[in-house]
């Protein structure tokens, strides 16, 4: 296939946390808030005046100092966050919003906190750490629309005069919802039998919208979607169909490794990914935008955390539903090393995948650079292909997918 | 700190190091002279009597057969000793006094989850009215139905056994570990999912609830277990959320609105109905162990504290998390106890020949399953002063029955729930872990800290470097002790007490008060 024309620009943006559109959206004198976990509700961060930026630490290499401060045994993640924000990595941001999504990300958040490695020579810098609800139910929307306000929305009216009206929040979905439509369509995509995007460019276009401003990637992603429309596919040259799903993983560099060795990731249910990520927001008029906005996040999130058996259940029947739709052949469980909430999901959703769903599945760790282990995810993937192909021959394929 | 010297001599043999070899029994019984030899005689009696009375129970036989973790009780006993190694006088009594009531109280939930367990007793009007709960949840929701039985499954299994037998968990690790769970978790949860797993937990109850207690592991384990109890047996689960960041203030209606979910789930699965009366009964005995607690760590801040070690711990565990307030019996227990610390006070008693530090031990704890704590006073006169796990609640809760009070309840439960034992400090933010340290520290008067560093433990060692950073702007001695809870396959007990021995010679530059105890042969004994 030809090259995306956007591609290398999107690509570039991700090379750096602070990049060319955050810059240009603080010299508009817009505030960024930078925030931790999938579970902060986006668009409450992109009212008019502030634009929201979750946080990565992309070309990781020594994360020394943050592990003397968190120990070795921490998720990869949050040693690489932390070890960037002493570097000085994040202090083009305004403020920072922490949900305690899980123990790590908590405690990566306390000690930049502590260290006061964010915010220098902002008097105005705030940090705020939020309850995220534990399960799917209204009285989690209710503890998250006081949460919102008590933690996100206050804070930046009193620190910034941001406008945190009912109107300035709808506004803010509607921009939210426009760049998840884009984002959807262009996923669309996948779902062909000879896909017209790669799974690793889908990935860099998808990443972007969590980390650069939303309003100034609209143009390009645009452009993109229209490109496609007419984009020649490649022969179909893909071994086996990969849905890839997991904790937090904002390094397209997996997703290549993955097609590298074959396979085409058909489908990202990834923190960082777009799917339940890119989901639209739905108002109605009958209930305040927060309390909307809230809903979904409680009730869309497909996070470990929520612990209800209901929940624990519907997020395998979520990636069965998935893996059909996008017509996976083999779902990739993915956890960073140390997460504990994703090591029990992985093993657990592994298992029901296998045993009721009847899907091949792979499940490992990896780090948060995957140039620090390539080589050996590299041949379990080729080896979870191949299983795949050797089924395929003997006519036991397509595990539960039409 | 100034050193305080041991006026009287102590009765019987001077060193512990005698009574251990490679085994899991001890060679022989300690020597306390005669009156106390005596009297732990008659109570290692008294402990027989209890295993006995067990033993006699509706699906005991069937039990031994049908679950691994049953061998491990013949062991009791020697857990016992553990706990009194070196003591004498008041601190022995003591030391008796609330641990053997701890063994009488999960006995009798051994024998309870063995008489209604579908595999053993099978007693069906017992399991219809029983619910399943956590092991290591405050069981507070339960304050208001005295004819329910409250099952802590995991009590039996993991945790009571590995205190026991330390290496009872390696199996159930490895078969978690075979499942897929990878080996860098808490192995305490991850045993308990590998119990449910290998379908080893006792099956009974009509319904559970079960509580985000310490960490995110025990979370997301609670999944695995509930998915047995479900899909298997049929039993219905309910999931109490009790929020993460539990010192604010906008979380606590979130906490009480779960907490009555949690009892109309058990009304509607039991047919029981919730008992004002009982529940404010039971309040109040949860605040006179507050009361009682918090005067004992008063006594332990003046130079000659008397109850103190993993028994402190465990007792406060046994009476807050799996008793709260229900258990009428004891009120009692800690009358006899506080009546034995005045006496130990009022005598100046000491429990080693020498007092040089007084600490603070911290962090996730693994010192239940070997003689740590009293092992730090006999061999370096180190006196653990209090522990993380025995600083929980401070506040009273209300225990006046008035329709303002029963509204209230509900917050004052959520408080329980949100401040449990471990979890009021592995969540909560850097204050509950950090800060409390220093106010404790201070209150305590001690000029050591013992940090176990509980390598599974992410919530414990994501501070690390602060805990390092703020103690020694304090002048704190810090003391890192690292292992990993209940799998002994990583830090052997000799290779904790090392980290100890070597912290206290090269930093300390000081000489043991008994070296013969630096190095015991004691990595399997019971």
């Amino acid at each position: 296939m030809r090259d995306l024309k956007h591609l290398y620009y999107f690509e570039n943006l991700l090379q750096i946390t602070n990049n060319d559109l955050i810059s240009q959206a603080k010299s508009e004198g817009k505030k960024c808030v930078a925030y931790l976990c999938e579970n902060t509700p986006e668009p409450l961060l992109n009212l008019a005046g502030c634009f929201g930026v979750r946080l990565f630490a992309p070309q990781t290499g020594s994360m020394d100092i943050a592990t003397y401060y968190m120990t070795s045994l921490l998720c990869e993640t949050c040693r690489a966050l932390l070890e960037r924000s002493i570097e000085g990595g994040f202090n083009f941001a305004d403020c920072l919003i922490a949900p305690d999504g899980c123990t790590m990300i908590n405690r990566c958040a306390e000690n930049i906190e502590l260290l006061r490695a964010m915010g220098k020579d902002n008097d105005h810098f705030f940090y705020e750490h939020m309850e995220v609800p534990l399960k799917a139910d209204d009285n989690g929307v209710e503890l998250l629309v006081l949460q919102c306000k008590n933690h996100i929305l206050n804070p930046l009216h009193e620190n910034y005069g941001i406008d945190v009206s009912e109107a300035a929040i709808r506004e803010a979905v509607t921009l939210h919802n426009k760049v998840c439509r884009l984002i959807r369509e262009i996923g669309d995509f996948r779902k062909e039998a000879n896909p017209r995007i790669t799974g690793y460019e889908f990935a860099i276009l998808t990443l972007a919208t969590y980390v650069c401003p939303k309003y100034l990637l609209i143009d390009k992603l645009t452009e993109t979607l229209e490109e496609l429309k007419t984009r020649e596919p490649d022969e179909n040259k893909y071994r086996a169909r990969l849905l890839v799903v997991g904790s937090e993983m904002d390094d397209p560099g997996f997703i290549k490794l993955i097609e590298e060795t074959g396979a085409y990731v058909c489908a990202d249910r990834y923190c960082f990914g777009s799917l339940p990520g890119r989901d639209e927001i739905k108002l109605s008029d009958d209930e305040d935008a927060l309390t909307s906005v809230c809903r979904h996040y409680v009730y869309e999130c497909q996070c470990p955390r929520q612990m209800n058996m209901d929940k624990v259940y519907s997020r395998k029947q979520y990636i069965n539903d998935l893996a059909r739709e996008y017509g996976a052949d083999g779902i990739l469980y993915n956890q960073i090393k140390f997460c504990d909430p994703w090591a029990y999901e992985k093993a657990l959703g592994s298992a029901i995948l296998r045993e009721k769903y009847d899907y091949p599945v792979l499940a490992v760790d990896r780090p948060y650079n995957i140039n620090s282990s390539a080589g050996q995810m590299r041949t379990r993937v080729q080896a979870f292909i191949e299983s795949i192909e050797i089924k395929n021959i003997q006519g036991r394929g397509k595990h539960g997918c039409d | 700190m100034d050193v305080i010297k041991n006026p009287n001599k102590i009765a019987g043999e001077q060193s512990i190091a005698a009574l251990y070899n490679d085994g899991k029994v001890r060679k022989r019984r300690e020597w306390r002279g005669l009156k106390d030899t005596m009297y732990d005689f008659g109570r290692w009696l008294h402990i027989w009597g209890i295993l006995v009375n067990v033993s006699m129970g509706r699906g005991f036989i069937k039990g031994l057969f049908r679950y691994r973790w049953m061998a491990n009780y013949l062991a009791v006993p020697h857990m016992v000793d553990k706990f009194t190694v070196g003591q004498r006088d008041e601190t022995l009594k003591i030391t008796h006094t609330a641990i053997d009531y701890v063994v009488y109280e999960v006995a009798t939930i051994v024998k309870g989850c063995l008489r209604g367990d579908r595999f053993a007793g099978n007693d069906k009007k017992l399991s219809d009215r029983t619910v399943a709960v956590d092991e290591n949840a405050m069981t507070a929701y339960m304050m208001g139905f005295p004819t329910l039985f409250a099952a802590q499954r995991e009590v039996p299994t993991l945790f009571s056994a590995n205190l026991i037998n330390q290496y009872s968990a390696v199996h159930y690790i490895d078969v978690a570990q075979a499942f897929g769970i990878p080996g860098d978790v808490c192995p305490m949860p991850e045993t308990e999912a590998g119990v449910s797993i290998e379908d080893d937990l006792c099956v009974i109850g009509k319904c559970a609830v079960q509580v985000n207690t310490t960490c995110d592991g025990s979370m997301m384990g609670n999944g695995i277990m509930a998915r047995r109890l479900e899909e298997d047996y049929g039993i219905p689960t309910f999931q109490l959320a009790a929020p993460i960041r539990f010192k604010s203030e906008d979380v606590q209606k979130y906490a009480a609105e779960d907490i009555k979910k949690a009892i109309a789930f058990i009304e509607d699965q039991t047919g029981a109905k919730w008992d004002w009366k009982h529940y404010f009964e039971c309040a109040k005995r949860v605040n006179n162990t507050t009361r009682n607690r918090l005067e004992w760590l008063d006594i332990n801040s003046t130079p000659y504290p008397q109850f103190v070690g993993a028994v402190f711990c465990l007792y406060n565990d046994t009476n807050y998390m799996g008793n709260c307030g229900r258990n009428p019996e004891f009120p009692s227990i800690d009358e006899k106890i506080m009546k034995l610390v005045q006496k130990g006070y009022q005598n100046k008693q000491m429990m080693a020949p020498e007092y040089r530090h007084r600490c603070v031990v911290w962090g996730v704890e693994p010192h239940f399953v070997f003689d740590m704590l009293y092992w730090m006073m006999l061999c370096w006169g180190v006196v653990p002063l209090t522990d993380m796990l025995s600083m929980v609640i401070k506040d009273q809760i209300a225990d006046e029955d008035t329709p303002e009070n029963r509204e209230q309840a509900y917050y004052d439960m959520a408080y329980l729930v949100e401040n449990m034992i471990m979890r009021n400090h592995t969540h909560g933010g850097y204050e509950a872990l950090l800060d409390e340290l220093w106010e404790c520290c201070d209150k305590m008067n001690a000029d050591m800290v013992m940090l176990w560093e509980h390598i599974g433990c992410k919530a414990l060692t994501g501070m690390h470097g602060m805990f390092e950073e703020q103690a020694r702007e304090r002048g704190i001695h810090l003391v890192w002790v690292s292992h990993d809870l209940c799998d002994p396959r990583i830090y052997t007990r000799q290779a904790i007490r090392d980290q100890f021995n070597q912290y206290m010679r090269t930093v300390m530059r000081e000489e043991p008060l008994d070296p013969s105890i630096e190095v015991l042969p004691d990595s399997y004994a019971w």
